[in-house]
């Protein structure tokens, strides 16, 4: 049993420019208290095609953690521009929000990011190199996708043989609902964030 | 639709045609502390639980629904008597009896007939409803009043039990009154005061075990009162009249005598009843005796001004942390809190300049269960299931040879494991990490990469919401790795002889399996990296180059803990009482502590000159190395940061400064040594016959001498789980059977500091007195005896349904044997911990006896005597120091504002002195 359960995730100022801060507000519940801190990172994932353009753009540790609920924001600069391939630049990627304890990572939430420009005219003819100062970042925050791991989180020998006989599709992630709140312009779908055809694998 | 003010004043609820109730704080409007949601109809009537504890309401999706006050979660929802009911009336006034006992709803149907449906405190059993209403119940209000059978002359000597009386009007525009009586034993003794083919009162129980009521008939019945349905009814404060009114614009006044309700019960006894019942709920107290209680003098005004003060400036925290529960239980004010989050958030730096966030505590632990739910309750999206499934069963399925990954490897980036196979022989190495989930979409994604439409890349994407950050180096890797290591280190053990303890060896085939459990996800350079650090520890040196190589840290670290964890584990044979003995090893490490990192290394049997066989002992602290040799085999060592100590085969036992100084000649042990602990300057021998030593090295006495584990092992199959040395020099034994003994040397004694089935710690209740932050306090040897995370005390209330004298009284027995064991411990932090906790209950249930005798032994005699027997300090706090954190908790409770005072001038004039 998952000493942390994350309850949720609210993506803020969503949309924003290219250049702002990314910023989660994270709530999460610890049914035991954890001897040592959380370590949340956020990676944006530059290119589809390769892990060679991901970026950590934060990691920060979150702690201590008694029993009980907790609520952080988490605020990570945005990507540097000159890692991300001009092709990758505009259009669909993903940000990666994933939390570790001991190292083990338990918990991934995935979010799919619609970079474009707000411009009318921007967007008809886009600039050969990409302006990311007038590009918008669209976090579909109604969609985000949530994996979970099992990971040990006593260092106990005994449950580690357990956790290896485990049946692997256990504890495997759900789909993480995420209430739009309201007040923070979160559109329930962006219309045109997502080809049709790619429906099917939402 | 309905309002109700809460008994102590403070809070006002209202329900309204929205399907919520929203509580309304009633000192400062318009704040809300609450809006409760979870009725999917009108909600048409509220009452408070006379005591403060809940509120109900009822709405016309046929439900009742119970709240609970401390955190305004859904205590209960009944449902079951209202399945019948249509939404016919304009009014659902449900009311809860004045002693707490019963709650009587409005419109609720039994057999087809309206009835009003009697719900039970204890349980929220519904069997006894009051029938004879034709029409539906619109209206059931208590008197408010608890009375009392009028003593007539010559009539029992039985004390009058007390009883409650009730009012209910419904749609049939009769109203009846019901004199609620408790105990069977007034059965009889009325004559039914209604006629025939009226209301009656009716329940499945057989006579003796009705609760409620004597009555089979209600005291009175007025029918055609009104033109139309009653719509509200209100008793006057003295209980003797009720006033009714009508949807036909009438009021109606029925005046009543003593005679005909009884006699009613003063304030005072009334609230008596209650604290019997239910123990004195805060909520009620702080407030209600705030406004009544007069401050008796200066110290104790000034005291509750300058909290008064504080709270000013605490306020704003404290409602963000109020607003916090309210929000997330409610969805309410989360905005609030949201806007306030960020600037509100601590952020830290760590030693190496990482950012840490303190998360904000939103609420307790124990506040429901919606986490869980909230997951679950979404069903899995096929293509998400069918990712992960790949993703999982992937590294456990495919236990793939070396080979597989190879070719793996090679339809993927550079930063892929290519590795794997290369850089080692990996053999034996199941290699599972390389055989990552994304090795599949990924090795897809060539294929695709043509097709310019987005659906590749989503997919390539649906990959990496799955699979583990690969471009993270160090950490996440270590999860699947972890397990392998230790594997591995298990399957050393079990092809060598089982060893008591079990170590990271040195020799070499030892740092061949390091390497290769490695996770062989890492780029070659890295493992190259790691091969050198290997090469490094074998030199005694890798944990200078920590930072750079957190790998190997990382693998040693949990795999050395285990070790330690194993060397603790010891199997005694019941009835010699023979403890196992290491056997002598070539060589073994043993990691004494990892920061600051020290390591001990022995290597037993190195040849000599002259053909002499020598031992040498290796000891490495940060980096600064000594050694030294023995002439006999080394069978354990243990180390703290002060001494090392090793004991030999010959049954000696050396104890050796930290930098390497004999300290002792060899100590003789009267046996074989089982099991040796070192904590600062205290060396602790566990011999194999049982018998325990304790030696503090520095000052070179004796603190337990060959004590025997006879009188806690004795009679059972019991076995040592865990050993544990304090700070002190105090050794506690865990064991099997879950128990904790530790051995008080002054009283030369075994104490039980902890029994894992312990029943008082299962019904203590002390959550009122929790702060929030106590739960990351308390740590030390008391709590690590008794397992951290203990939750004890909190969810109790919620499991059992105690009554409350008897939870008072576990609950101080559980805190008491607490402050007890810290005491013996000697851990000061965590005695002064539960000592406060403890205080603290003692104020809030109103223990002055108690708490007068803990205030006289902390304060002393001020004026003493050269003769007096009283200790300044205890477990090295100054008792003055705790008086004086005591007292701010003592001058909570205005009842024990003279014990405040007194201590106060006590300690003033002490402090003049």
């Amino acid at each position: 049993m998952a000493k942390v359960s994350v309850l949720n995730v609210a993506v803020l100022e969503n949309p924003s420019p290219f250049h702002s801060p990314f910023r989660f507000e994270i709530s999460f519940e610890c049914n035991e208290a954890l001897a040592d801190d959380l370590e949340w990172k956020i990676i944006y994932v530059g290119s589809a095609e390769s892990e060679e353009f991901d970026q950590i753009l934060d990691s920060v540790l979150v702690g201590p953690v008694p029993a009980g609920r907790h609520m952080f924001i988490f605020q990570a600069d945005a990507p540097n521009p000159s890692l991300i391939p001009e092709t990758d630049a505009v259009g669909v990627t993903v940000v990666l929000i994933t939390c570790t304890y001991h190292g083990q990572e338990f918990i991934r939430v995935g979010y799919y990011v619609n970079n474009e420009y707000p411009n009318p005219e921007l967007r008809e003819n886009p600039p050969l190199k990409p302006d990311f100062s007038q590009l918008q970042r669209n976090i579909l925050a109604s969609n985000p996708r949530v994996t979970r791991f099992h990971i040990n989180w006593d260092n106990n020998t005994d449950r580690l043989e357990a956790i290896e006989n485990q049946d692997p599709t256990l504890g495997c992630g759900l789909p993480l609902s995420c209430t739009p709140i309201k007040g923070l312009g979160l559109p329930g779908c962006i219309p045109g964030l997502l080809p049709e055809n790619s429906m099917d694998c939402i | 639709m309905d309002v109700a003010w809460s008994p102590h004043d403070a809070w006002l609820a209202s329900c309204s045609v929205d399907n919520t109730v929203v509580i309304w704080n009633a000192v400062k409007f318009p704040e809300i502390l609450a809006t409760l949601r979870g009725h999917s109809g009108l909600v048409k009537g509220l009452t408070w639980d006379p005591v403060g504890k809940y509120i109900a309401s009822q709405a016309d999706d046929r439900s009742l629904k119970v709240w609970r006050t401390l955190d305004w979660q859904l205590e209960t929802s009944i449902t079951k008597p209202f399945d019948e009911c249509g939404g016919t009336t304009h009014v659902l006034r449900l009311s809860w009896s004045p002693d707490g006992h019963y709650l009587v709803s409005a419109h609720a149907m039994n057999n087809s007939g309206p009835t009003a449906q009697i719900i039970e405190r204890e349980g929220w059993k519904t069997n006894m409803d009051f029938v004879g209403h034709r029409k539906a119940v619109t209206v059931v209000k208590f008197n408010p009043k608890i009375f009392k059978k009028k003593q007539k002359n010559g009539s029992s000597a039985k004390p009058s039990c007390p009883y409650c009386c009730c009012a209910v009007g419904s749609k049939d525009r009769s109203l009846s009154v019901w004199s609620s009586i408790q105990g069977p034993w007034v059965q009889g003794l009325r004559e039914p005061s209604g006629r025939g083919g009226l209301p009656s009162f009716r329940s499945p129980l057989p006579p003796l075990s009705f609760q409620l009521t004597c009555l089979k008939r209600p005291l009175v019945v007025i029918h055609e009162l009104f033109d139309k349905s009653i719509m509200d009814i209100s008793w006057t404060l003295n209980g003797l009249g009720i006033l009714v009114c009508s949807m036909d614009g009438s009021v109606a006044f029925l005046d009543f005598s003593q005679d005909e309700l009884g006699d009613p019960l003063s304030e005072e006894e009334k609230s008596r009843i209650h604290q019997s019942t239910y123990g004195k709920s805060l909520a009620i107290m702080a407030e209600a005796q705030l406004s009544t209680a007069v401050i008796e003098n200066p110290e104790m005004l000034q005291y509750q001004r300058r909290q008064q003060l504080g709270q000013g400036g605490t306020a704003a925290r404290e409602t963000g942390a109020t607003a916090a529960v309210a929000g997330v239980v409610n969805g309410e004010s989360l905005e609030d809190i949201r806007k306030n989050l960020l600037k509100k958030q601590v952020e830290t730096r760590t030693a190496d300049g990482r950012r840490r966030i303190t998360p904000l505590c939103i609420a307790q632990l124990d506040t429901g269960d919606f986490s869980t739910a909230f997951f679950n309750s979404i069903p899995l999206s096929g293509s998400l299931a069918g990712t992960m499934l790949t993703s999982h069963s992937g590294p456990q399925l495919l236990p793939l040879d070396s080979s597989t990954p190879v070719s793996f490897s090679a339809s993927k980036p550079p930063t892929e494991p290519v590795a794997t196979a290369g850089a080692r022989p990996a053999g034996d190495a199941v290699s599972k990490d390389s055989v990552n989930a994304t090795s599949t979409p990924a090795a897809l994604s060539p294929s695709v990469l043509t097709t310019p439409s987005k659906i590749e890349p989503m997919k390539a994407f649906d990959s990496r919401f799955t699979e583990r950050s690969k471009a993270t180096p160090g950490a996440p890797s270590l999860t699947s790795m972890t397990p392998t290591a230790v594997e591995r280190l298990k399957e050393q053990g079990l092809v060598k002889e089982p060893r008591p303890r079990d170590v990271l060896e040195s020799s070499s085939d030892s740092d061949e399996k390091v390497p290769v459990a490695k996770p062989s996800s890492l780029s070659k350079r890295k493992l190259e990296l790691e091969v050198e650090t290997v090469e490094k520890k074998k030199k005694g040196r890798p944990r200078k180059d920590a930072r750079l190589m957190p790998m190997s840290l990382s693998v040693q670290s949990p795999a050395s803990l285990t070790a330690e964890k194993d060397t603790v584990c010891l199997s005694i044979p019941a009835p010699t009482l023979k403890l196992p003995m290491p056997g002598p090893q070539r060589a073994f490490t043993l990691q004494v502590s990892s920061d600051p990192s020290m390591y001990i290394e022995v290597e037993n049997d190195v040849t000599a000159v002259g053909g002499l066989k020598l031992s040498r002992l290796k000891c490495n602290r940060e980096g600064k190395e000594w050694e030294t040799v023995l002439t006999s085999r080394i069978l354990t060592a243990a180390g703290s940061c002060d001494v090392v100590c090793v004991a030999c085969e010959k049954r000696t036992l050396s104890v050796f400064s930290a930098c390497g100084r004999r300290l002792l000649p060899p100590i003789l042990l009267p046996s074989p040594i089982s099991t040796l602990h070192c904590t600062g300057s205290y060396v602790m021998a566990l011999t194999a016959a049982a018998t325990l030593s304790v030696w503090d090295v520095h000052r070179q006495v004796v603190v337990v001498k060959e004590e025997s584990l006879h009188s806690i092992l004795a009679g059972s199959d019991m076995t040592v789980s865990q050993i544990l040395l304090t700070q002190h020099g105090i050794p506690v034994m865990n064991l099997s059977d879950g128990k904790a003994y530790c051995f008080n040397p002054s009283l030369s004694t075994w104490n039980l500091v902890s029994d894992k089935q312990d029943s008082l710690a299962q019904c203590a209740d002390f959550r009122s007195s929790l702060h929030p932050q106590d739960a990351m306090l308390c740590s030390g040897p008391l709590a690590t005896v008794q397992g951290r995370a203990s939750t004890s005390g909190r969810q109790a209330a919620r499991l059992f349904s105690v009554p409350h004298v008897v939870q008072q009284e576990t609950t101080l027995a559980y805190l008491e044997s607490q402050v007890a064991a810290a005491l013996t411990l000697q851990s000061s932090h965590e005695y002064r911990h539960w000592l406060l906790l403890y205080a603290r209950y003692l104020v809030n249930e109103g223990f002055e006896y108690r708490l007068r005798e803990i205030c006289k032994d902390l304060l002393g005699p001020v004026h003493c005597s050269t003769g007096s027997q009283w200790e300044s300090t205890v477990v090295g706090l100054r008792k003055r120091e705790l008086l004086k954190e005591l007292l701010p908790v003592i001058g909570q409770n205005l009842r024990f504002q003279r014990l405040f005072t007194e201590c106060q001038e006590q300690l003033d004039i002490l402090r003049d002195k």
